[in-house]
């Protein structure tokens, strides 16, 4: 029997507004009450729920830091590692387990600092494995210190002169490295990020989303809601996600546009 | 007492063909029907400048250790092979090139720098494989040909061998290898008279046709893809980097796949996400990795994750001596790490070992959900041993992971304290098993938690669970002379092999010596190696290394000071150096 393929996209719509498919676990998350992390929570959980992915075919697997908690909130098998080992962690759970969705979710200390010499790899390897950068400019868990992806100038306790050194630009980054799937999301826009999410889960092979986030008890300098709500805005309407030379002059030129940047075509 | 007992030795410059006559001859002799074990020092890490020198032991029984005197030297290149004679044993054997090459400096023929007992034959190497073969590079084989003579050894066993190691280098190639060790042996039948040509006692053949050359990296590969690998993650580094080259050729076939890691920290993280999803993975790696790897270690234990990782250890500390053998990670694999992070850690002593110790890993990781370390070392890894080795049986190839039963479906506890420490595991993909694993201390069912009762409770529950595996590990071995000793010398890794040799001498010589090797180096048998130290009254630890890493480790079993025997040469244990501190302490 051939289902079209508008009866099955009710069938989904369906399934998914009975919450049957709903990741979130009966643990509140320990997140600090405004954190950005509580919409991307929203936006993944969205996206599962509208593909309909059965929980038991899921891995979420963390770092250390306020995104480090993440698999404690999902109701799938989750794999809480040590501080920037989430990718090549997740690299063994894909290859052992083809069949598994495997999330990877961290911080950008996680996977800019400390971690950072993995996203090469897990790239130029495509090992299909969906990492959400969680991107707040800032340690959280440790209260408040500048991070890779800190603009220079930036004030902690550990900065009280400003940061010195030069922000990386994580989406720049994983454009260069090969990924074959790259897109840029704000917390504050989950459907944007469950959009994504739906187009990365389907793409096979290595998927980055680079997030914006807010640390609302930390910084209340930079990447503050306010400010994030200002820069961000969409992708301009001509952008080709398939031209890769367009993708990375974007990154270079637009550090706040929103959506599907680039995916690799097989 | 054995018939056969010759050690051969052949030196040369890197670019003499050194190492591939050494293997030659070891092959050639295995066919012979001798025992082999042998081991190249060569010098550096890659191929350069420098002296290579291959040792070979031949006999008609299995043996423990290298031997300290050479029968034989093939001299490749007399200025080099010269460093080499203070270590000939009496009326040796020197067979030398008698017109070397132009460059080579006048004077420096070793003819000129042994002992007169020693029985010189020489003959023209570099000449004799240009006429035969247009190429000068045969001069190896040319010699060859002049062993074979002089040994009596079928040349048969020789052109096999050469056969089988050229064949997919060409015909041409082939046939000037063969050419060149034909000219030498044709060169040496009539050259050297028989009745000066020592007599070699060779074995019936055929006798011992299972038992197959072979390295320690090679065992430990063949064991892996024996135990069902299906996933291989590592970084190169030496001398562990032949085991991921063997399983990157290997794999494919058996629908696995080998990958090159970033580094060894993404190695063992990929094969604990590997163990974590239900399937079997490893690593190899030397100190400086094992000491990358050491967080995520601990990460296995805490998280109970199984993981099979090889340790070759070689000099330390730091890049230490990438090409020289060492003892010196014990208390690493033991105890390094943050925390109390108990995992399991055995130790091969020969070649035979090596595969029965990495097969036996996989099983013992998935039984006692934890980081499982082999411990070999330069020596064990270089090495080759003429072994049988069998295959796995069905009952090694079993998966030891226990798994949930129907039961807890809905209400699964992946943490439960069950009287042996250990909790059924479910792999993701499994309905209604949902977990958390984490590096946090947590609760039964996963869930971090700070509280004493808790990590008291967690702690412990760890402990009992390695302990537990006591029972499924290798006991110790006693080699005793009676119930009561005056010396007893414990020893692990490949420096058992020399103070086996060691205390066998002294037993024949009638001294009351034992000696004992252990295994298991965590957890260890505590009650066999107090029974054993109490019928001793000396307790002797050779080791590698230069405090006594075992001697810590086991030591405060004695009820008075263990006595202790380090070197840290970078070479392997001398089995002269034991036999004579045994003596000293009786």
């Amino acid at each position: 029997m051939k289902t079209s393929g508008k009866v099955l996209a009710e069938q989904v719509k369906k399934i998914g507004e009975s919450k049957v498919f709903s990741i979130r676990s009966p643990s509140l998350p320990t997140w600090c009450p405004g954190c950005g992390y509580f919409g991307i929570h929203q936006g993944l959980n969205n996206a599962i729920q509208r593909l309909g992915l059965p929980h038991h075919k899921i891995v979420v697997v963390s770092g250390i830091g306020c995104a480090g908690r993440y698999p404690f909130f999902t109701d799938t098998y989750g794999l809480h590692t040590v501080h920037g080992r989430t990718l090549p962690v997740s690299t063994g759970v894909k290859l052992a387990n083809p069949e598994l969705t495997v999330f990877a979710v961290g911080g950008d200390g996680d996977g800019l600092g400390i971690g950072g010499g993995h996203l090469p790899h897990i790239a130029r390897r495509n090992i299909d494995v969906k990492y959400l950068l969680f991107d707040n400019s800032i340690y959280g868990l440790t209260k408040g210190q500048p991070s890779p992806s800190s603009p220079v100038g930036f004030k902690t306790k550990a900065s009280p002169q400003g940061n010195k050194d030069a922000p990386l630009n994580a989406t720049l980054l994983a454009l260069s490295y090969g990924a074959s799937f790259v897109a840029r999301l704000f917390a504050g826009d989950p459907e944007g990020i469950t959009r994504a999410l739906v187009q990365g889960i389907g793409h096979k092979g290595f998927s980055f989303f680079h997030v914006y986030t807010s640390c609302v008890t930390f910084d209340k300098e930079y990447k503050t809601w306010d400010h994030l709500k200002q820069w961000v805005h969409p992708l301009p309407a001509k952008h080709d996600p398939a031209n890769l030379k367009q993708a990375i002059d974007e990154a270079l030129e637009d550090q706040f546009s929103l959506g599907i940047l680039y995916k690799r075509m097989e | 007492m054995a018939k056969v007992d010759l050690t051969i030795e052949i030196c040369g410059m890197s670019g003499d063909g050194t190492i591939a006559a050494g293997g030659i001859l070891n092959e050639a002799m295995s066919r012979a029907g001798l025992s082999v074990l042998a081991f190249d020092s060569y010098p550096a890490e890659i191929r350069g400048f420098g002296r290579c020198v291959t040792h070979s032991r031949f006999g008609d029984q299995e043996m423990q250790a290298l031997s300290e005197k050479t029968h034989v030297l093939i001299s490749l290149d007399d200025k080099e092979s010269q460093s080499r004679t203070p270590f000939l044993a009496k009326n040796a054997v020197v067979l030398f090139d008698n017109k070397p090459p132009s460059y080579v400096e006048e004077g420096t023929s070793i003819a000129a720098h042994v002992e007169p007992d020693v029985r010189l034959f020489g003959m023209p190497f570099t000449d004799l494989a240009a006429a035969a073969s247009g190429s000068t590079r045969g001069r190896n084989l040319a010699a060859l040909g002049g062993f074979a003579v002089i040994f009596g050894v079928p040349p048969a066993h020789f052109r096999e061998v050469i056969a089988k190691k050229f064949k997919a280098k060409g015909e041409k190639v082939l046939d000037a290898n063969l050419k060149s060790f034909d000219a030498g042996y044709r060169y040496a039948s009539e050259a050297f008279k028989e009745r000066e040509r020592p007599v070699l006692l060779l074995p019936e053949p055929g006798k011992d046709e299972e038992r197959i050359l072979i390295s320690g990296n090679e065992a430990v590969a063949r064991a892996a893809l024996d135990a069902g690998l299906k996933l291989y993650f590592g970084y190169p580094i030496t001398p562990a980097t032949p085991i991921m080259e063997y399983l990157a050729k290997a794999l494919p076939a058996k629908g696995g796949r080998m990958v090159q890691m970033e580094d060894e920290i993404a190695s063992i993280g990929a094969v604990l996400g590997s163990f974590f999803a239900g399937k079997r993975a490893m690593t190899a790696t030397s100190g400086p990795g094992f000491a990358l790897m050491t967080e995520l270690i601990t990460h296995g234990v805490m998280s109970e994750t199984p993981a099979v990782i090889i340790n070759a250890q070689r000099g330390g500390p730091a890049t230490g001596m990438p090409s020289k053998t060492e003892q010196s990670d014990l208390q690493a694999a033991v105890f390094g790490g943050p925390g109390d992070s108990a995992r399991i850690v055995i130790a091969p002593t020969n070649v035979r070992e090596c595969y029965e110790f990495t097969l036996m890993s996989f099983q013992l990781a998935e039984r006692y959900q934890t980081p499982v370390i082999v411990l070999t070392d330069f020596f064990l890894n270089n090495r080759v041993e003429k072994v049988k080795i069998v295959g796995a049986s069905e009952a090694q190839r079993e998966d030891w992971n226990l798994y949930p039963d129907e039961s807890s479906r809905g209400q699964y506890e992946r943490y439960r304290v069950t009287e042996s420490g250990i909790s059924p595991r479910a792999i993701p993909g499994t309905e209604g098993f949902l977990f958390d694993a984490t590096g946090l201390e947590h609760t039964e069912k996963g869930r971090p938690d700070y509280s004493s009762e808790i990590h008291s409770k967690m702690t412990e529950k760890r402990h009992r669970k390695i302990r537990g595996a006591l029972n499924d590990l290798p006991e110790p071995v006693e080699f005793s002379s009676g119930e009561a000793m005056d010396v007893g010398v414990i020893a692990w890794g490949s420096t058992f092999g020399s103070a086996l040799e060691a205390v066998l001498r002294t037993q024949q010589e009638g001294m009351k010596v034992g000696a004992l090797k252990m295994m298991s180096l965590f957890p260890y048998h505590a009650e066999a190696i107090r029974a054993f130290m109490k019928k001793c009254k000396e307790i002797l630890i050779p080791e590698l290394n230069y405090e006594g890493q075992l001697a810590n480790l086991v030591g405060h079993l004695h009820g008075k000071d263990v006595v202790r025997l380090n070197r840290t040469t970078g070479m392997p244990m001398s089995p002269t150096l034991i036999y004579e501190r045994i003596k000293t302490l009786i």
